[in-house]
């Protein structure tokens, strides 16, 4: 059920994603983090305007002023001020509780809309002539011998090293090098059977989907793009071990603290125009 | 009223504020770029340092037309002997180039001195690290903080090297001056007006602090594991294929006990596919047999008393898969300090070394690059360690295509260690000893064409040099000693016993067991010989007056009368350092100085004070060839596109002659004259 309805959710955020995120392939990395972290936070700021009571909001918010304001009148008083530093602390609770719907709508679509944003930033499609490490993880079973699994080199990618067999942790893993570019499939095969994998090769931005994952929900909120192998297939996922993408803006490490502080700013500086409480 | 006009007063300041700030800033970063600017006048100077390049082979291969580039520079300019130093040792000679002053300015005389108070104890020569002081302890946990309210003093790693740099006098005249892998220089001597860059070399050590310590993992390794000089050997065992190991970092020093950090790894191996995967942290890196791995970032997790932030400490390394059947053999490299985030400075200015890093990756950074000990440790044989010392060099000549990028005027060093440590193993010219101890003729013949290879490939980098520059730069080719076989040691502590200078008879250590009531003189380091003087020694016997004189001539005279089975004379000259140095650094310096004769060097046991039943023993190791002998017997060379008018040109008269060539004077403190006046 769960994972149907993870299937659905990443179903409908791709095909969103493949139109408003298009603009990250030809924009620079800098401009586009910047550009999708100002209009997600502004986006952000209208859903809580919308899902949140505002009026209450601000009731609270003013009663913390005038608390605040109380506090420096009467430090002297000493109950006094214990009774207002109590007050301050409900209505922070308060305030809390009143962002509590917001968050509660906002936290599935923002899951989904990070996962997209990972598929761009958290790792860079290989270049040419690049190698990469593609493992397959396989169906733990009670044989000895891991089944011949083959990677059979396209025009796009040559195999250089592997199978490279481990049966003790079912997986199988072998080298490769990216020749063209573009978004390519691997192609596995096991007798009949036929598994793929997308591989991202280029100099400049594309989709990467670091792993096709199994039917387990949080493995598909991760990682997307590509359908999940279903529960009983031999394959249970496939990885790619893209390299990291380097920028402060839109690299590995930090796309994601960038994105958070952009889009806080871009919430504040919109806050008085949109006359949003929060 | 009030509040609104003080918004307009505060905006006006700001902008007044800004522009008053942008001006003093412009006029700084002017000033500073005044101060910045080069004062050579265009002039350029390229020393490029080849470690160990031999006066002898360099002539024979010229007159057989192998070094057509140097024996292009030699007719047009000119080529010499270069004196070196004595004793000969690199971190000796390199520093005697640096002062342009002998070891009695720098203070280094060995590789190894002694510490005369803790009677021998001994230490590396060209760098110490001093413990810190101060600490609070949490559990199981000794903390250093260096700031108030606590102030303790951090351990620190210092320069032994004393004296005056050469590169200070072109600093203070506003001249640049740039240092790739300059020896004896870690940690590196500071900048004072901002015109010097450097690289430390030889010196530099490993994330472990030591001078590089390799690991291998096979599974016909010693069960316990094995701890050997210059490296670690670990056993793996597989089970289906698959083993789990740990990779060994830096000790954990803000333990009470400090412990070693390290990495988990596991290996899969896949004999039909003859390759394997390795498993390190979050990096996969597979490898087919014979390969090599690209550098590897490693971070050791370093534990800290809760609720303080973990620490690490990262350093780089290269994983080569030696063999996946029948036996798994796989060697890593001594873990390297990170070039691009250095744990320890490692250049002048910090960022020099990270801004390389930024625009070339990772290189190694350890002060031996080849690594020789695997080789002598049998961890790699000829073929390997030679493909190691390649892939060095690759890295070296990448650097130096960096560094003549990057290169407008002043002086350019670059330093060359292949030369060196290649023909510490494969050098043996069968013209001065026909049989090599370990090797049949024709392949110590192949192995000293390998030696030949790589001198006609540096001698391509000279000529590729020439092509850019030609009679643009001054350029000097030189080396810091020359080369000699090594098929012979010498154990001159079991010599002092023999001789009834050190006892008892069954003494086995001069560092363990030796009766310092009964002992006159004892050997540390490669050529230093001490006396157990009283009042200088901790439990010294002889007397400082006549009765040392005596026996110092008596020394002398008996070493120099020592000769091998075959009648050679084993030891060429024996010298007293208070006729040959001079000097305010000459604290440590040894009594004698061993200057052994070509074929002959100190025992290795010799080194760290050990004594061998026999005096006179076959050198049975792959490390072959030497330098460690008399310093006459192994002149280094000195190529230049000028002519030379000194007949006798030394390694302490370069500094003068590259300061003379920026119209600076030679400082009193320099021995040494330019070779460009007569």
């Amino acid at each position: 059920m769960l994972v149907t309805l993870v299937l659905w959710l990443n179903t409908i955020s791709n095909s969103i994603a493949h139109i408003l995120l298009a603009p990250i392939a030809w924009l620079p990395g800098w401009l586009s983090a910047s550009l999708i972290a100002s209009v997600t936070g502004i986006v952000m700021l209208f859903v809580f305007k919308q899902t949140s009571n505002q009026s209450a909001l601000k009731r609270t918010r003013n009663q913390i002023k005038a608390n605040l304001i109380a506090l420096s009148l009467f430090k002297e008083e000493l109950r006094v001020c214990l009774r207002v530093q109590l007050t301050l602390l409900a209505q922070a609770g308060r305030l809390l509780a009143l962002s509590a719907v917001p968050i509660l709508v906002m936290a599935v679509p923002m899951c989904l809309a990070l996962a997209q944003l990972s598929l761009w930033y958290q790792a860079r499609p290989l270049a040419c002539g690049e190698q990469a490490i593609v493992t397959v993880h396989l169906k733990p079973t009670i044989n000895e011998s891991l089944p011949e699994i083959k990677l059979t080199p396209t025009s796009a990618v040559d195999v250089t090293m592997g199978p490279v067999r481990v049966p003790a942790s079912n997986m199988i893993c072998w080298k490769i090098e990216a020749i063209s570019r573009g978004l390519h499939d691997l192609t596995f095969e096991w007798g009949e059977q036929i598994f793929t994998k997308e591989l991202a090769i280029s100099n400049s931005f594309l989709p990467v989907s670091r792993e096709r994952p199994s039917s387990n929900p949080s493995s598909m909120l991760k990682y997307p793009r590509e359908r999940p192998f279903a529960a009983g297939s031999p394959v249970q996922s496939i990885q790619i071990e893209y390299p990291d993408r380097v920028s402060w803006t839109s690299g590995t490490k930090s796309w994601m603290a960038y994105w958070f502080f952009t889009s806080l700013i871009a919430a504040f500086v919109a806050r008085p125009l949109l006359k949003v409480d929060f | 009223m009030k509040s609104r006009r003080e918004p307009k007063l505060s905006r006006r300041k700001i902008l007044s504020g800004a522009a008053a700030s942008a001006g003093a800033l412009a006029t700084a970063c002017w000033l500073g770029g005044c101060n910045r600017a080069s004062r050579s006048l265009g002039k350029k100077v390229i020393v490029i340092g080849i470690d160990g390049m031999d006066p002898r082979l360099c002539r024979s291969m010229m007159l057989a037309g192998m070094l057509p580039n140097l024996a292009k520079l030699a007719s047009a300019g000119s080529f010499s002997n270069l004196a070196t130093s004595m004793p000969p040792q690199s971190p000796v000679a390199w520093a005697s180039f640096i002062n342009g002053a002998g070891p009695g300015s720098h203070g280094i005389f060995d590789f190894i001195h002694r510490h005369p108070h803790q009677q021998c104890a001994p230490f590396f020569s060209a760098a110490e690290t001093l413990p810190g002081e101060g600490s609070i302890e949490v559990g199981d946990h000794r903390l250093q903080f260096n700031f108030p309210p606590f102030s303790h003093t951090l351990p620190k790693t210092v320069l032994r090297r004393q004296g005056i740099p050469f590169w200070d006098e072109l600093d203070a005249k506003g001249i640049p001056s740039t240092f790739y892998d300059l020896p004896s220089n870690y940690p590196p001597s500071p900048s004072h007006y901002g015109h010097h860059r450097c690289i430390s070399g030889m010196g530099t050590p490993d994330v472990l602090g030591t001078y590089g310590t390799y690991q291998y993992f096979s599974d016909d390794s010693p069960s316990k594991g094995l701890e050997e000089g210059g490296g670690r050997r670990s056993k793996l065992r597989f089970i289906r294929d698959s083993a789990k190991t740990t990779i060994v970092g830096p000790d954990n020093a803000m333990l009470k006990t400090p412990t070693p950090t390290t990495i988990e790894m596991s290996v899969h191996r896949d004999r039909k596919s003859d390759a394997a995967l390795l498993i390190v942290g979050d990096h996969k890196i597979m490898l087919r047999a014979g390969e090599w791995s690209g550098w590897t970032r490693l971070d050791f997790k370093m534990s800290t008393p809760r609720p303080l932030p973990s620490q690490s400490a990262s350093g780089i390394c290269r994983f080569y898969l030696q063999e996946v059947a029948p036996h798994f053999r796989l060697y890593i490299t001594p873990i390297n300090i990170d070039p691009s985030k250095p744990a320890v400075q490692l250049s002048e200015p910090k960022n020099f070394i990270t801004d390389i890093s930024n625009a070339l990756g990772l290189f190694y950074t350890t002060g031996f690059q080849e690594d020789h000990k695997a080789r002598s440790n049998g961890i790699f044989n000829d073929d390997e360690f030679r493909q190691q010392a390649t892939m060095v060099l690759e890295e070296r000549l990448t650097l130096f295509e960096y560094a003549l990028k990057n290169y407008e005027d002043g002086l350019l060093f670059f330093y060359f260690s292949s030369s060196d440590l290649q023909s510490h193993m494969f050098w043996w010219n069968s013209d001065e000893d026909a049989l090599h101890p370990t090797r049949t003729t024709p392949e110590a013949a192949s192995r000293f064409q390998y030696v030949k290879d790589l001198y006609q490939k540096l001698d391509g980098i000279i000529g590729d040099l020439d092509q850019r520059y030609g009679s643009k730069v001054t350029l000097f080719v030189m080396s810091d000693h020359g080369f000699a076989n090594f098929g012979r040691q010498f154990n001159v502590n079991s010599w002092l016993r023999d001789s009834g200078y050190l006892n008892p008879r069954e003494t086995t250590s001069v560092l363990t067991d030796v009766d310092w009531s009964r002992t006159r003189a004892y050997g540390m380091g490669i050529n230093a010989l001490y006396l157990n003087l009283k009042g200088r020694e901790r439990d010294g016997i002889v007397e400082p007056d006549d009765t040392a004189e005596k026996l110092t001539k008596q020394l002398i005279a008996q070493l120099e009368a020592v000769r091998d089975v075959n009648g050679q004379q084993v030891i060429r000259k024996v010298y007293r350092s208070s006729e040959i140095y001079s000097g305010p650094a000459m604290e440590f310096a040894p009594d004698l100085i061993i200057g052994y004769s070509r074929g002959y060097r100190a025992s290795w046991e010799t080194c760290l004070g050990e004594l061998t039943p026999e005096v006179l023993l076959d050198n049975p190791s792959p490390w072959s060839a030497d330098h460690c002998a008399d310093a006459l017997e192994v002149p280094g060379v000195l190529f230049s596109n000028k002519s030379i008018r000194s007949p006798q040109p030394s390694l302490t008269d370069l500094a003068p002659s590259i300061l003379d060539e920026f119209g600076l004077p030679t400082p009193k403190t320099m021995t040494g004259k330019s070779i460009f006046q007569s």
